[in-house]
């Protein structure tokens, strides 16, 4: 266990120690109009986070990815601008008698995720404990999801918090990691069966089910719960994920195709079988019917995109209050990329859903150089999780899909979706770290 | 007029944020563009083989711990000193296992051994398609099928 | 082959990125301005509510609309109803209508008419400096215009024919709005009085009455037919005097005179048949003309397809009017030709909106060029105390979009003199006499024009037109252009004409008096 030199992701780390204070700076003056630095403390916190994860991979002898964690932490520091912006008592803790505002709470989060990040970067460096007990993992994702199911919170008509004391969780987020390493073991170990054999009907190709049955039957499981606690942005995620897998594994598009049929099918049974399926849906067809009810939320998001433009309101000058409130209630959860995309305009945007893609391209990267199947199939599961929650939370944000209630990874505000991203990326870093120590012992090699 | 020139220092810091965002993003930019070109390169050398085979478990110096076999696409398994994949083990049968590379997979067929071909633990009795990343255990030598 | 999966996985994800780009890029910058504009935008809503916002004067410099801030809200407070229609509302609680809605922007400061201003403005996140509109009306003609009319259902509506410019423009019943552009806890009550009272108060008759115009359409007919081509003013039609004692037929419908009392049908020309108003001789003029030709001809003056005055920004829209049956927002062919020989003479399917039918007048006023209306003359800076007038210094000044020829000018002077003779001849005076503007004080001017008296069907009293211009006589150049509409009025020279001629004579008066 040498200490290895990371020199690229300290020369793209560094630029943060600049971007995140600046961000914090400029919001402080546009909203009071005093010229001075404002409250520091995050911020410095946050780029002393960063860093001090770099040291840690240091000195572990991590040989992994080095543009993985400066892609997360770039993504996280637009975030924690934009949390901080907005008001503190929006949303945040009472933890033991101290009152957090919400940029503190997400960067006590921030700093769990990043610890959790480097624990799993190092531990999971022998892929052995996850391949070998695929279906325990599966097992236990499941019982987790049940006890969610029988003994959560209701927050928001769904069903998906456990809270221990103060501190809530949404057991869905670590289930979307259980979920890929059973997928991954399971494709791994099955995947030249599949790839081969398949029936067809007429012009389908469809594929060879005894082999993929266990699979399917503890995937069905997993969406039935999850559809019924009526967090639909997760079952649409998990849905995308498994059609991606399965796709890697086996070449076949008409899987997917099949696959999204279904799920056509199935929305379509939804839509009329679920009111609150109905509602959104309509929502997304034509949110300006009920601008102020039912549409408010989408509508108003529209708007901040409109208000923002080409070039951005300006950190700290958008965002609108009405009688003292923000326009959008769910605005550091579900729609803090309409925030970025006022304040920040067009260009801002896509500078972060640019960070978003280098991430997936790295991830993708850490797949296509595996050695072995399996750590290429987590890879891609655990790269599509975030590509494509990104995707989905984005579309939902612009009107192309209906809205679903998931979190934009790594910027909005929320313990349990921040500690399982930073889970992924330490899969990563753990991956790649593998691949590129036996790259380098075959090298050496005789 | 203070007020105005607080304006355009605001202005200035907004832009030198969205600055330093893009300037930030050309970083990652010219380091992808760097690995894909090295990663053609790794991966060029890399090619010029379909597989191997990364000994993980080992008694002797053949094969040793710690190293990894080339492969062609026919790969006979044996302690013949013939045997393209040549075992120095008492376990092991003259002639003991073929590793053919076919079309898109990779399979093991036993060559009716004594102590018998085990793929990921599991006894083997018949042709077995292979994944990368599975197990090969032939005497008292384990070795993982690699890329 | 795994790598090459992953290799098309990642083009699909870059194609969703690309989409997900693509929406963004749609709602950032091409539908942005719509959503900027959207009266539920709560941006709109607040601009109005919290921000100073410009004053209006008439052509004089007179206070007709302003705003103060009171407790944080913006109070508006509106000088004359008379005004009402055309300025619109701007209520925190109903949105706003008018004027006040098209010019929102540029009234609150929310955009500024220097673009390299507005720039700096919106990057510099600057507070908006509101701005103050000038109108080309003058209060004492609009005043005067709604006197006339008095407690009648109708509008009035004039134009200047040599620029566009509107010098009056009035509909009838209105209201108040100052009672709910205040605070919006108190401003139901006065708007639900409003919205249940009787005679629609709310409708600005000018832009969205839709009318039966009867016989003042056919100046429409005549001026195509002319030049077309298809009659000159000396011809007549040999069976006219037999038909008009037993009806034209046309497939087999008979088109019938109205009651033509003191005169006796005889062989008449366009100036004795526009005299007479001969439904008979203009049926035989439109089938003349033919269908097509016809709606040629209505397409040059602006029927059948929405108007608006003014250009953009701040555009007020009006209703399209029509000469047949409605098809896509346009007019559909004639059926056949009994509907084309009674739209020229303006029953069947016609139905037009005064601001049309001035413009018509107007059209005919300036040599057969359809000027383009507008209402707003200037763009200030905002005057601190709007009693004392506006500032000296303005901003932009607007002007009518150029005038479009419609018929030749020789035909207009035609048209016009036929138009002379209607109001002035000795036939025409029994009908339309009252339209002079000789009547009301104003000698040695001549007055043209044409009555109107649009039948609604059996039991129900005909609306009363009139449109007109002077002055008239050959030489002088037309500085006023009118058209009334009184609704049940009775026939055209009853109760429109005397007001078209009075509201010219006052603006003749005005305009001599400085």
């Amino acid at each position: 266990m040498h200490a290895v030199p990371r020199p690229v992701e300290l020369r793209l780390l560094l630029p943060l120690a600049i971007l995140v204070p600046l961000g914090f700076a400029v919001t402080h003056i546009a909203q009071t109009g005093r010229l001075e630095a404002g409250p520091m403390g995050v911020a410095i916190g946050y780029v002393g986070l960063m860093l001090a994860a770099h040291v840690a991979l240091r000195l572990l002898g991590n040989r992994g990815d080095q543009l993985l964690l400066p892609a997360v932490a770039a993504i996280g520091g637009v975030g924690i601008v934009m949390l901080h912006r907005l008001p503190q008592d929006l949303l945040g803790t009472d933890a033991f008698g101290v009152r957090l505002g919400m940029a503190t709470t997400q960067l006590l989060w921030f700093a769990v995720g990043v610890t959790a990040m480097v624990v799993v970067a190092d531990r999971f460096r022998d892929d052995g404990p996850l391949r070998h007990f695929k279906y325990t993992w599966a097992l236990a994702g499941t019982l987790l999801l049940v006890i969610t199911f029988l003994f959560g919170r209701e927050v928001n008509g769904a069903r998906l918090w456990i809270f221990v004391g103060p501190i809530g969780f949404q057991p869905g987020e670590a289930i979307k990691i259980v979920l890929v390493i059973f997928i991954a073991g399971y494709l791994a170990e099955k995947r030249a069966l599949l790839a081969g054999a398949s029936a067809r009907i007429g012009p389908l190709r469809i594929p060879p089910l005894p082999y993929l049955l266990p699979m399917i039957a503890i995937f069905v499981l997993v969406m039935g719960i999850v559809v019924i606690s009526r967090d639909l942005g997760t079952a649409l995620l998990f849905l995308g994920i498994f059609l991606t897998m399965l796709f890697v594994a086996t070449g076949r598009r008409s899987y997917v195709l099949l696959g999204l049929l279904l799920f056509v099918a199935g929305s379509f049974v939804a839509y009329n079988l679920f009111g609150h399926v109905r509602i959104r849906v309509d929502n997304w067809i034509d949110p300006f019917v009920d601008p102020s009810g039912r549409g408010y939320q989408t509508v108003q998001a529209l708007y901040a995109f409109g208000r923002g433009g080409l070039f951005g309101e300006g950190l700290g000058q958008g965002l609108p209050t009405i009688g003292g409130h923000l326009p959008i209630p769910a605005l550091p959860t579900d729609f803090i990329f309409a925030a970025v995309a006022e304040e920040l305009g067009l260009i801002g945007a896509f500078a972060l859903l640019a960070l978003v893609m280098v991430f997936v391209f790295r991830g993708l990267r850490t797949a296509m150089l595996a050695r072995d199947d399996f750590s290429a199939m987590l890879a891609v599961g655990l790269t599509a999780s975030l590509g494509l929650q990104t995707l989905i939370i984005v579309a939902g944000n612009v009107k192309l899909v209906p809205l679903t209630g998931i979190t934009f990874p790594f910027v909005s505000y929320g313990g349990s979706s921040l500690l399982a991203c930073f889970v992924v990326v330490g899969l990563l870093l753990a991956i790649s770290h593998r691949s590129s120590v036996d790259a380098q012992v075959e090298g050496r090699g005789p | 007029m203070t007020s105005e020139v607080l304006r355009i220092l605001i202005l200035a810091m907004q832009l030198g944020f969205l600055g330093l965002l893009y300037l930030l993003l050309f970083g990652f930019a010219r380091s992808l563009l760097r690995d894909l070109r090295s990663a053609e390169l790794t991966q060029m050398a890399s090619q010029s083989g379909i597989g191997r085979l990364a000994v993980i478990e080992s008694i002797g110096d053949e094969p040793a711990l710690g190293t990894a076999i080339a492969l062609g696409p026919i790969n006979s398994i044996g302690r013949n000193v013939n045997s393209t994949i040549f075992i120095d083990d008492d376990f092991v049968s003259g002639s003991h296992a073929m590793l053919t590379f076919r079309g898109r997979s990779w399979f093991i067929e036993d060559q009716g051994s004594t102590n018998g071909t085990y793929v990921n633990g599991h006894l083997i009795d018949r042709p077995v398609a292979l994944s990368f990343g599975d197990e090969l255990t032939i005497g008292r030598v384990r070795m993982r099928l690699e890329r | 082959m795994i790598a090459t999966n992953i290799r098309r996985l990642s083009l699909y994800l870059v194609l969703g990125f690309a989409s997900v780009s693509g929406a963004l890029a749609w709602w950032q910058v091409l539908d942005a301005h719509a959503l900027a504009t959207r009266q539920d935008n709560p941006q709109v809503i607040a601009a109005r509510r919290s921000l100073p916002r410009g004053s209006i004067f008439d052509a004089q410099g007179r206070l007709l609309a302003s705003s103060t801030v009171l407790d944080g809200i913006s109070r508006r407070t509106y000088a004359d109803p008379a005004f009402t229609h055309l300025i619109g509302y701007a209520s925190l609680r109903f949105g706003a209508t008018g004027l006040e809605r098209t010019w929102d922007d540029l009234l609150t400061g929310r955009s500024d008419p220097n673009p390299l201003r507005d720039l700096l403005n919106d990057i510099l996140a600057r507070q908006p400096d509101p701005h103050d509109l000038t109108l080309t009306i003058d209060r004492r003609l609009e005043d005067f215009a709604a006197a006339q009319l008095g407690h009648n259902v109708g509008a009035v509506v004039a134009i200047d024919p040599r620029t566009g410019a509107i010098l009056a423009m009035v509909s009838s019943p209105t209201y108040d709005p100052t009672g709910f552009s205040g605070d919006p806890a108190t401003a139901t009550g006065p708007f639900d009085a409003v919205a249940g009272a009787a005679g629609n108060p709310f409708l600005d008759r000018v832009r969205q009455g839709h009318y039966t115009p009867g016989s003042i359409l056919k100046v429409l007919t005549a001026a195509g037919a002319l030049d077309a081509g298809a009659i000159t003013p000396q011809t007549t039609f040999p069976d006219q005097p037999k038909q008009e004692v037993d009806g034209f037929v046309v497939q087999g419908f008979t088109i019938r005179e109205h009651d033509l009392q003191p005169v006796k049908p005889a062989l008449w020309a366009l100036s004795p048949a526009l005299q007479v108003s001969s439904n008979i001789f203009f049926a035989h003029v439109g089938l003349g003309l033919g269908p097509d030709r016809y709606l040629d001809y209505a397409r040059r003056f602006g029927f059948c397809a929405p108007l608006q005055i003014g250009s953009d920004p701040g555009a007020l829209p009006v209703d399209p009017s029509y000469v047949s049956g409605q098809s896509d927002g346009g007019c559909a062919p004639f059926s056949d030709n009994v509907e084309l020989a009674s739209a020229a003479f303006g029953q069947a399917r016609v139905s037009v909106t005064p601001l049309q039918m001035a413009l018509l007048a107007a059209t005919i006023a300036n040599d057969g060029a359809v000027p383009g209306p507008f209402i707003v003359r200037d763009l200030r800076t905002h005057a601190a105390a709007p009693q004392g007038g506006p500032t000296a210094i303005v901003l932009e000044i607007y002007g009518g979009e150029g005038a479009r020829p419609a018929i030749s000018s020789q035909a207009a002077r035609e048209v016009r003199s036929a138009m002379i003779d209607a109001v002035q001849g000795p036939i025409g005076r029994l009908y339309a006499g009252a339209g002079a503007v000789a009547r009301f004080g104003v000698s040695g001017i001549e007055t043209a024009g044409k009555t109107g008296t649009a039948e609604r069907g059996p039991g129900l009293k005909p609306h009363s037109w009139f449109i007109g211009f002077a002055p008239a006589q050959d030489g002088a150049t037309p500085s006023i252009a009118i058209a009334v509409i009184v609704e049940g009025g009775g026939t055209g020279s009853g109760h429109a004409a005397p007001i078209g001629g009075a509201v010219m004579a006052e603006w003749l008066k005005l305009a001599a008096g400085g």
